[in-house]
């Protein structure tokens, strides 16, 4: 009740200030989400907010270099804690988990089940591993590397069919929208209502799955740091965290 | 090439304007300075090393590989066409002179769209292509397509230029000599036309080296594979930023070089003709 009601406060002070102009830098998966959630936040606080969506390590590195921004949302710690440490940017707040998925283009029968990952021949498109869904992708093939059910090389034997390792996950999502890859390991999220009747979806079993939690936190150069904190604190608020689950996201933890 | 023939208009004394200099000294700054720093920030004691690191040998390999199959393809395939186009009358002639430059002007990653529309698996002739059991995706061959596509134009430009320049009366002589078509082009044309033809080369190798949009949309990055040099500065803003800054060093030396042949080409030209 409290801290709804210092939610409203903080909304309210966000709202009487002046309008203020706002950079997010945001991870790719969050491309959609939060372009429906700055234009909610946007509409309640007279604030005008831009994103930039890329792999979380391209803004971290932009960031590292001095682009100015006000707020960093990123796909996992790794590429979020070295920003901390170097005082560029508040210590990140959990607030939305995601899942990885397989998908394949709806006509193309060569991926059915986990275990065709390792077919010869198959052309299977991931993240680079700096960016945090290739990160996730490989831990998640290390985790099916010690369960031992697909054997202990099925990890080796599915990077062998490895043919290009994006930058962002939309970009690993896109090569299999246009049918060029077999296979892509992404987001969950990232099967957006368009991708929808353009790929087939092949769970991964949620013992391999990996829980990628995403930071988020105002960076210490921000011109406007009261807006910058209202646009986190409503990404945390009960609305923000509709528009996230309404793309396929859950709840920090 | 005429515009070097213009003489400057320089009288020995004269004073520099005032506005004009200030306006062209911020500008050359301007260009000059990402020059400057990326050559401070990459060629420190660091440069060797990083060199030998797996990804920028990787990278270096495989755009010198990929670029040269270009070049061959370029001189193979768009020599014909300049001869074409600068010594024959045909229908249509115009029009296709025209549309031969586009690839200058369109932006590479529209390139790139139009080569995954053409050659991509659900593309034009991707249904044909998979019956004839070829696959260009994500292979070395998309990045020399990608690479052809942007860059043959270039060289396509110069060489009409110099298939123009070439004094026609030394044909005549060898012809009446007795000298067949071919020997004509082999003997006579085609070297008085070479400094032309190199110069065009070394524009379509920069220009191939350089390209990125086409590629990334059209071949993917694989180390080793397709990931040429541009591709792996690219990826390596990641983590480590040292093998970017080497990989720029290398392009802005390179770049250099360019320029310095070309310069040197021209001023030969000058000379002999």
């Amino acid at each position: 009740m409290f801290k709804k009601l210092a939610l409203t406060a903080l909304l309210l002070t966000a709202s009487s200030a002046a309008a203020a102009n706002l950079t997010v830098f945001a991870a790719a998966s969050l491309t959609d989400a939060f372009t429906e959630l700055g234009r909610a936040f946007d509409a309640q606080t007279g604030n005008r907010t831009a994103f930039s969506f890329a792999g979380s390590q391209v803004l971290r590195t932009q960031l590292e270099n001095g682009a100015g921004a006000d707020v960093y949302a990123s796909a996992n710690d790794a590429q979020y804690s070295p920003l901390v440490s170097k005082g560029l940017v508040a210590a990140g707040q959990a607030f939305v988990r995601n899942k990885l998925t397989l998908i394949a283009p709806k006509n193309n029968p060569a991926l059915k089940t986990l275990n065709d990952l390792t077919r010869p021949g198959l052309k299977l498109v991931i993240g680079d591993r700096a960016v945090p869904a290739g990160d996730y992708t490989r831990r998640m093939l290390a985790a099916i590397d010690r369960a031992g059910t697909y054997g202990k090389d099925f990890s080796a034997r599915t990077l062998k069919n490895v043919v290009s390792e994006e930058t962002n996950v939309r970009q690993v999502a896109l090569k299999v929208q246009l049918g060029e890859a077999d296979a892509a390991v992404v987001y969950a999220t990232d099967v957006t209502p368009t991708l929808k009747p353009l790929v087939r979806v092949i769970p991964l079993p949620s013992r391999f799955n990996q829980n990628a939690s995403y930071p988020i936190g105002v960076l210490k150069g921000s011109a406007s740091p009261e807006a910058a904190q209202a646009f986190v604190t409503y990404v945390q608020s009960a609305a923000g965290q509709q528009i996230l689950r309404k793309w396929g996201f859950s709840g920090p933890q | 090439m005429k515009a070097s023939r213009v003489r400057v208009n320089s009288r020995p004394g004269a004073r520099l304007p005032a506005l004009p200099t200030a306006l062209s000294a911020l500008m050359a700054t301007f260009l000059l300075l990402p020059t400057l720093a990326l050559l401070l920030r990459g060629l420190t004691a660091q440069f060797w090393p990083t060199l030998q690191n797996s990804a920028v040998q990787d990278a270096l390999r495989v755009s010198l590989m990929t670029t040269g199959v270009t070049l061959l393809l370029t001189v193979l395939f768009v020599t014909p066409v300049a001869y074409l186009l600068a010594r024959y009358r045909f229908p249509g002639r115009t029009l296709l002179d025209a549309l031969l430059d586009l690839p200058i002007v369109l932006p590479p990653v529209v390139a790139g769209v139009g080569l995954l529309l053409t050659f991509g698996h659900g593309g034009l002739l991707g249904p044909g292509l998979e019956l004839a059991g070829v696959s260009l995706a994500f292979s070395p061959a998309a990045v020399v397509m990608a690479q052809l596509f942007t860059s043959a134009p270039f060289y396509l430009r110069t060489a009409k230029a110099g298939f123009l320049a070439v004094n026609r009366e030394a044909e005549e002589a060898a012809r009446t000599d007795g000298a067949g078509g071919r020997q004509v082009f082999l003997h006579v044309t085609l070297p008085l036309a070479f400094p032309f033809l190199l110069e065009g080369l070394v524009l379509t190798w920069a220009r191939a080296l350089g390209e990125f949009g086409a590629t990334v949309l059209f071949a993917g990055s694989l180390q080793g594979k397709t990931r040429t040099i541009t591709l792996s500065i690219y990826s390596a803003l990641e983590s480590d930023l040292a093998p970017a800054l080497a990989l720029s060093a290398v392009m802005v030396l390179l770049s250099f070089g360019v320029l310095l042949v070309v310069r040197v080409l021209a001023a030969s030209r000058e000379q002999s003709a």
